[in-house]
């Protein structure tokens, strides 16, 4: 299955080749956890970033606990701040 | 000695000019900008005087790095009791004013009495007088600045003062300088208007010493280099954060109603990198104050072809362009989606001086009023003043701008807009000073922030955005902005910007260049902090002796009852009433929100 991912600001830049401006594409096998899909996305360790399922925040220690389904929206943010 | 030690006191009341020394032991214990210029205003008025009154005074202040070769080393702040919150005021401005006047040999400029007739200033160096201003009284920022500019013939004459906002007392006007950089919030200007003194024009010629130059430079370069993310914040600008918030669920939309806004993709930064369906691009590139390596300032142009500015060419030029903050209160909280009418509304906060954050709420406001039936198009004028109305928002910024219609109520700001139509609870402020652009539901900790900054609701006096987007459980939230508020008003008195803090600097390097520029030890983390914090309870000293209390630390009903529709904090109310308790007990206050006597004591504010 494809799964929609969203990168904003300057995390865009890590996308991979073929992407729309901020938005992929990114295939899971069936019973995929978050954590397999995030490493499809090549950012680097030390750029931090919030992932939002489906409107709603992930904590990092669940990552490998959740499993991805059809439909998911994964939206990662960079932790910015200011303005 | 990176102080000039040096402070210019002008008294408009008597017409005198005085060059006096510097108070060194409170440079000291102040360090400088916000911290010193507090310090004086503490100490030469009374809090509880009315801010429009003569009694008032103002300050302009700059930081022992402002004017140096560190990065962001531009900056100033004007200090005074605010006109729109009764409290204690300090607006923070980039561009080339501060280091100008720092460049003039002066720390800080007093200015205190009122004027009979509009003055303006005029500073090269020790030469000082305080000048007619009946040509350029009535004009606006960008004609006051054009004109003074042609007489004085000194391409390097740096201008702050107010437009016609300023000048018909906009509870929220704002000393603009350098065209579109500002000490925008809390009335700043409302105040330089009640002194009847439209500009300063500063011209200096002195350099800025520093303890050790060669040790100083170094550091410069060592923290330079440690600067990240520059790219994109020259690309983007603090813009970046809307796609941010409204991904979080923390982008106060039609006043506060909602976190999200459906439009936020026409006013993000792609937004403004992309040309319209006429070929039109908002950006024309981007600008940078004072000694800045970042360069986060937008400079932007309408589209010619917008309603707005139609047949209106001298609004075609590329000027001061939207910033995350007008791009939220000109856009999001009022639903508008349009982003040459935003900018639009943003260049007329520019030119007649208005801090376009309380413009914005306080329209927001209104529409809300209007939404429910409390105004209609009788009180308005006509205008439709509905959520969404790009032509609505460009009509009352422009009425607000210059006092007139139904703008006279707008320049109110939203409390007293909104207590007058009987709904004081649709006003999104504290302390009578209108949200920024963070929601303290999905955001618990910059609720907390909101309601504990001595200035008003404000989103700079704290940095608990890593801890916000993190988690939304209160937990820890108290000691975050317990402890950022004291690291933000040191930084704040060196003279330097924040926002390096969000490049990769961390507070080290910050007390690392004080320590290089200022005599005495400033190496110690230790002396950091407790600088900061006796800033920031001289402020709250202030405040009480304002009349401000534990009544005052407090959130809108909204955000205190009505759960968040969507996002992270969706179903979430600000839990102000479990953090405020520790948070005071963390800072050394009692119940009541009053600094002890062994805070004080430990301070040496007792
Ligand atoms: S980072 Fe932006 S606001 Fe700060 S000094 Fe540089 S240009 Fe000015």
């Amino acid at each position: 299955m494809d799964i929609s991912v969203t990168l904003f600001g300057g995390l865009r830049h890590f996308l991979p080749a073929g992407s729309s401006f901020n938005k992929c594409n990114i295939s899971a096998a069936d019973g995929a956890s978050l954590e397999a899909l995030l490493q499809q996305i090549p950012i680097p360790a030390n750029k931090p970033y919030i992932v939002i399922l489906n409107d709603e925040k992930v904590s990092r220690e669940n990552y490998a606990e959740i499993t991805i389904q059809e439909k998911d929206e994964v939206v990662l943010l960079p932790p910015i701040k200011g303005g | 000695m990176a102080w000039q030690q040096q402070i210019l006191r002008v008294n408009l009341s008597n017409g005198s000019c005085a060059i006096e020394p510097l108070n060194m032991e409170w440079a000291e214990a102040f360090l400088g900008s916000r911290g010193l210029g507090s310090k004086y205003l503490f100490e030469e008025m009374d809090p509880a005087a009315d801010a429009l009154s003569a009694e008032n005074k103002i300050i302009f202040a700059t930081g022992p790095l402002t004017g140096t070769m560190a990065s962001t080393g531009g900056r100033y702040t004007v200090i005074t009791k605010g006109a729109l919150t009764g409290a204690i005021a300090c607006s923070n401005s980039g561009g080339k004013f501060g280091g100008e006047l720092k460049m003039a040999g002066y720390d800080l400029l007093i200015i205190e009495g009122e004027s009979e007739k509009p003055v303006y200033l005029h500073i090269e160096d020790e030469k000082v007088e305080i000048c007619d201003a009946s040509e350029i009284w009535g004009k606006t920022v960008w004609e006051t600045e054009e004109l003074l500019a042609k007489k004085y013939q000194d391409p390097l004459m740096r201008f702050a003062g107010i437009g016609q906002a300023g000048e018909t007392l906009c509870r929220y006007a704002c000393v603009v300088n350098d065209k579109h950089r500002a000490a925008g919030r809390s009335g700043v200007g409302a105040v330089m208007g009640s002194k009847k003194i439209k500009t300063i024009a500063v011209r200096g010629t002195k350099g800025v010493r520093n303890k050790d130059p060669k040790a100083f430079y170094k550091i410069v370069n060592e923290v330079n280099a440690r600067m990240t993310d520059r790219d994109e914040m020259s690309r983007d600008g603090t813009l970046a954060m809307m796609d941010v918030t409204n991904g979080f669920g923390s982008l106060p939309t039609r006043n506060n109603r909602s976190v999200r806004f459906e439009g936020a993709n026409k006013l993000n930064p792609e937004a403004m990198h992309t040309p319209n369906e006429n070929g039109h691009t908002n950006i024309v590139t981007n600008g940078a104050c004072f000694g800045c390596t970042i360069g986060c300032g937008r400079i932007c142009k309408i589209d010619p072809t917008h309603f707005s500015v139609k047949d209106r060419p001298e609004y075609h030029g590329a000027s001061g362009g939207l910033e995350y903050e007008t791009a939220y209160a000109l856009g999001s909280a009022c639903g508008v989606d349009d982003i040459d009418a935003a900018t639009f509304a943003g260049f007329i906060c520019n030119e007649y001086g208005m801090d376009p954050i309380s413009l914005g709420g306080s329209i927001a406001a209104a529409m809300e009023l209007f939404d429910i039936g409390a105004i209609d198009e009788s009180t308005t004028g006509g205008i439709k003043l509905e959520f969404g109305s790009a032509e609505a928002l460009c009509q009352i910024a422009e009425l607000a701008g210059k006092g007139e219609g139904f703008g006279v109520d707008i320049a109110m700001g939203s409390k007293r807009l909104c207590e007058k139509y009987g709904h004081p609870d649709l006003s999104m402020t504290v302390k009578g000073q209108e949200f920024a652009a963070y929601d303290g539901r999905s955001m618990q900790g910059m609720g907390l922030a909101y309601a504990t900054s001595n200035r008003g609701a404000c989103h700079l006096r704290a940095d608990p955005y890593g801890h916000d987007f993190e988690t939304t459980e209160i937990e820890g939230k108290a000691e975050v902005v317990r402890d950022s508020q004291r690291d933000v008003a040191f930084l704040d008195s060196s003279g330097l910007c924040l926002f390096p803090g969000g490049c990769g600097w961390g507070l080290e390097d910050y007390r690392s260049l004080v320590d290089a520029a200022c005599e005495s030890d400033w190496s110690s983390d230790e002396r950091m902090r407790e600088t900061g914090e006796r800033i920031w309870v001289l402020e709250k000293l202030f405040n009480l002796r304002a009349g401000l209390g534990k009544k005052d630390d407090t959130l809108p009903k909204r955000i205190l009852e009505e759960p968040a529709d969507v996002g992270t904090g969706k179903g979430l109310v600000c839990r102000l009433d479990e953090m405020l308790p520790e948070y005071y007990e963390l800072c050394g206050w009692d119940a009541e929100g009053v600094p002890t006597s062994e805070t004080l004591q430990r301070l040496g504010l007792d």
